[in-house]
C-alpha cells in the first residue's frame, strides 16, 4: 500500500508567484478553490509529526482536508525558498534536517 | 406574558435596581472572581442558564455527571461551579448560610448566598462530562485548574457589566431576544454556533439551516430567522480575534449575504469546554433559552482532536431529543465543486473525485499567507473586514496573539456601583 501523504499548501501570492516566474517555475502551481494558486509539499506521517512538534501553531486538518496548516509565515516563506532553491517540491526531508 | 426556557421553567431575570444592589451588598465580605466565573454570573442572571439560578450543589453536580440531569429532572449537561481554595475559604472566614459580593474589576458584580461548601473529585468530573481523564483535553485541563472546594447557592446580579465596543449591539440576553424574535415576525429560528470568522462554507450551512427550518411554512412572508451566536470566552493564540469573529458575521447581513429579514448577529458568554456531545445538549439547552425553536449541528460538533465520533453529538441529542424544546438541523459538508463552479454539499454533488474540500483551518491559513481567497471561498466584504479589524483591534494580527491577550480592550467591565 501506498505511504499516505500529507500536503503543506503553499499558497501562491503576488510576491511568491513573481519569484516563481523569474525561476521558470509558475507551472509548478496547481490551482484550488476557484482559482488560488497553491504549490503542494508533501509530507509523510514521520515528518507531519515532526512539524507538528517543531512548529506548535501548526495543526493538522485531520477532519475536513488532511493538509497541515497554519505554519508561520516564515517558516512556508523558508519551504517555498527551498522548493525554488531546488526546483523541486521534494525538499522536506532536507529541510527538517536543520530542525 | 412569561417566558418558557428549558426545563419548563420560567426565564426571570436575577438582577437588582441600583438602590437595591447598594442597600444589599452593604458590609458582605467580598471575593474577587475571574472571567470565567463572571461570564457564567451573567449567564445566570440573564437567564442564559434557566433553570439554573446560581452555581451548583453536590447534588446537581453528582447528577448532571452521573445522569446528564439537574436534581429537578431537567437535562443538564454541563457542571457550572464556583471554586475557593480552602485557604480561601478558612481566611475569609466563609460558611454556608453567608452571602458574599463577588466583585470583578475590583467592582462589586453580583451577590452569592452560600448553601453549601463541598468536595468532588475532579478526575470523577472529567470522565463523566468528557469521556477522558487525560489533562491534554481543554475540559479536562480547565476542570483540574479548579480549586478544591466548590461552593453552591443562588447568584444575584448587583450590577449590569458595561459592554465595550463593538460588541454592545450583539449582546442580547434571552427575554429581549425573544422580544426581538417576535419584531421580526420569525415563527421559526436556527442557532449557528460559532467561534470563527465565516467563510462560504459557513454561510452555506446556515442557508441550508433556514432552508430546512422553513419546510412546510408560507412563504408569503419572511417567517425564518438565522440566529448566529458566538461564543465570546477564554482565547487560544491563533483563534481569530473576537471582534473580527462577531464583526464579520453581522457584515454577511449588512452587505446583503443575508438580510434584516432573515438573519440577526449576538453573542454569548461561555468559555467552551470542547465536551463535543455532552456541549452540543448544552448548547441546545443556551439556545431554548434564547427562545430558538432549531440548533445546526455539523461532523463533531463542539470536539476537540480525536475525543469524539464525528457524529456522537447526534446520537447524545436523539437520547434526549424529547426533552428538549428545540429541533436539531443536521447539516453535511459544504465544499467547493469545480466541475459545479459552486460550493455544493457532499450530500448533493457527485462529481466526488474533483471535490475540493475548505475548512476555517484552512482559510486562516491561506489569510495568514497574505492570500486574498477567491470570493466564492470568502467574501471579499469578509476578507476586508478582517484586514480592518487586525489593524484596529488586533495590533496588526486577525489572529490572537500575546500582545492581544495582554493589551486588548475586554468585552465587558463591571463598573463601580452607584445608586
Amino acid at each position: 500500500m501506498a505511504e499516505e501523504k500529507f500536503p503543506i499548501n503553499i499558497w501562491v501570492n503576488e510576491e511568491r508567484y513573481e519569484k516563481l516566474q523569474t525561476a521558470g517555475l509558475a507551472d509548478m502551481c496547481e490551482e484550488m478553490l476557484a482559482g488560488l494558486k497553491v504549490i503542494r509539499v508533501y509530507a509523510n506521517s514521520a515528518q507531519r509529526d515532526k512539524i507538528l512538534q517543531v512548529f506548535p501553531t501548526a495543526k493538522f486538518d485531520s477532519a475536513t482536508t488532511k493538509s497541515i496548516e497554519l505554519l508561520p509565515r516564515e517558516v512556508k516563506d523558508a519551504i517555498f525558498g527551498k522548493v525554488v532553491e531546488k526546483r523541486s517540491i521534494d525538499i522536506l526531508e532536507e529541510f527538517l534536517g536543520q530542525y | 406574558m412569561a417566558e418558557i426556557g428549558h426545563g419548563g421553567k420560567e426565564i426571570v431575570e436575577r438582577i437588582l435596581g441600583p438602590a437595591e444592589a447598594v442597600a444589599q451588598t452593604k458590609g458582605l465580605k467580598s471575593v474577587e472572581v475571574r472571567s470565567q466565573i463572571a461570564n457564567e454570573i451573567i449567564d445566570i442572571a440573564y437567564g442564559w442558564f434557566t433553570p439554573l439560578v446560581g452555581f451548583m450543589g453536590k447534588a446537581d453536580l453528582d447528577s448532571v455527571c452521573k445522569k446528564m440531569r439537574l436534581t429537578n429532572g431537567a437535562v443538564w449537561s454541563i457542571p457550572i461551579l464556583f471554586d475557593l481554595s480552602e485557604g480561601e475559604v478558612s481566611d475569609n472566614g466563609i460558611k454556608e448560610g453567608d452571602s458574599l459580593l463577588l466583585t470583578y474589576d475590583e467592582n462589586p458584580m453580583a451577590i452569592f448566598e452560600v448553601e453549601e461548601i463541598y468536595d468532588y473529585d475532579k478526575g470523577e468530573m472529567c470522565q463523566a462530562v468528557y469521556g477522558t481523564t487525560e489533562d491534554k483535553h481543554p475540559g479536562c485541563a480547565r476542570t483540574y485548574q479548579y480549586k478544591d472546594k466548590f461552593l453552591g447557592g443562588k447568584i444575584t446580579l448587583a450590577n449590569r457589566p458595561k459592554i465595550n465596543p463593538p460588541y454592545a449591539p450583539y449582546f442580547i440576553p434571552p427575554l429581549e431576544m425573544r422580544k426581538r424574535f417576535r419584531e421580526k415576525g420569525w415563527e421559526r429560528v436556527v442557532a449557528h454556533q460559532t467561534r470563527n470568522v465565516p467563510h462560504t462554507g459557513h454561510e452555506w450551512l446556515m442557508k441550508g439551516a433556514w432552508f430546512q427550518a422553513y419546510a412546510e411554512l408560507s412563504i408569503e412572508k419572511p417567517l425564518v430567522g438565522v440566529l448566529v451566536n458566538a461564543i465570546i470566552g477564554a482565547k487560544r493564540k491563533g483563534d481569530y480575534i473576537d471582534e473580527a469573529i462577531i464583526l464579520t458575521h453581522d457584515e454577511l447581513r449588512k452587505s446583503g449575504y443575508f438580510g434584516d429579514h432573515n438573519h440577526l448577529t449576538s453573542l454569548t458568554f461561555w468559555d467552551m469546554r470542547y465536551a463535543g456531545p455532552r456541549e452540543a445538549i448544552f448548547h441546545a439547552m443556551l439556545r431554548t433559552n434564547l427562545g430558538l425553536t432549531h440548533h445546526m449541528y455539523g461532523r463533531d460538533h463542539a470536539g476537540v482532536g480525536t475525543y469524539y465520533g464525528a457524529y456522537d453529538a447526534h446520537r447524545l441529542l436523539a437520547t434526549v431529543q424529547d426533552e428538549l424544546a428545540i429541533t436539531p438541523v443536521y447539516s453535511m459538508n459544504w465544499l467547493y465543486c469545480p466541475h459545479c463552479g459552486e460550493i455544493t454539499s457532499e450530500g448533493l454533488c457527485n462529481h466526488r473525485q474533483e471535490w475540493q474540500m475548505f475548512s476555517g483551518t484552512l482559510i486562516r491559513s491561506i489569510v495568514q499567507d497574505g492570500v486574498k481567497p477567491p470570493r466564492l471561498i470568502f467574501r471579499p466584504e469578509v476578507f476586508d473586514l478582517v484586514m480592518e479589524c487586525a489593524e484596529k483591534y488586533g495590533f496588526g494580527s486577525p489572529f490572537v496573539t500575546d500582545e492581544y491577550l495582554e493589551k486588548r480592550t475586554p468585552v465587558f467591565n463591571i463598573p463601580p456601583l452607584s445608586a
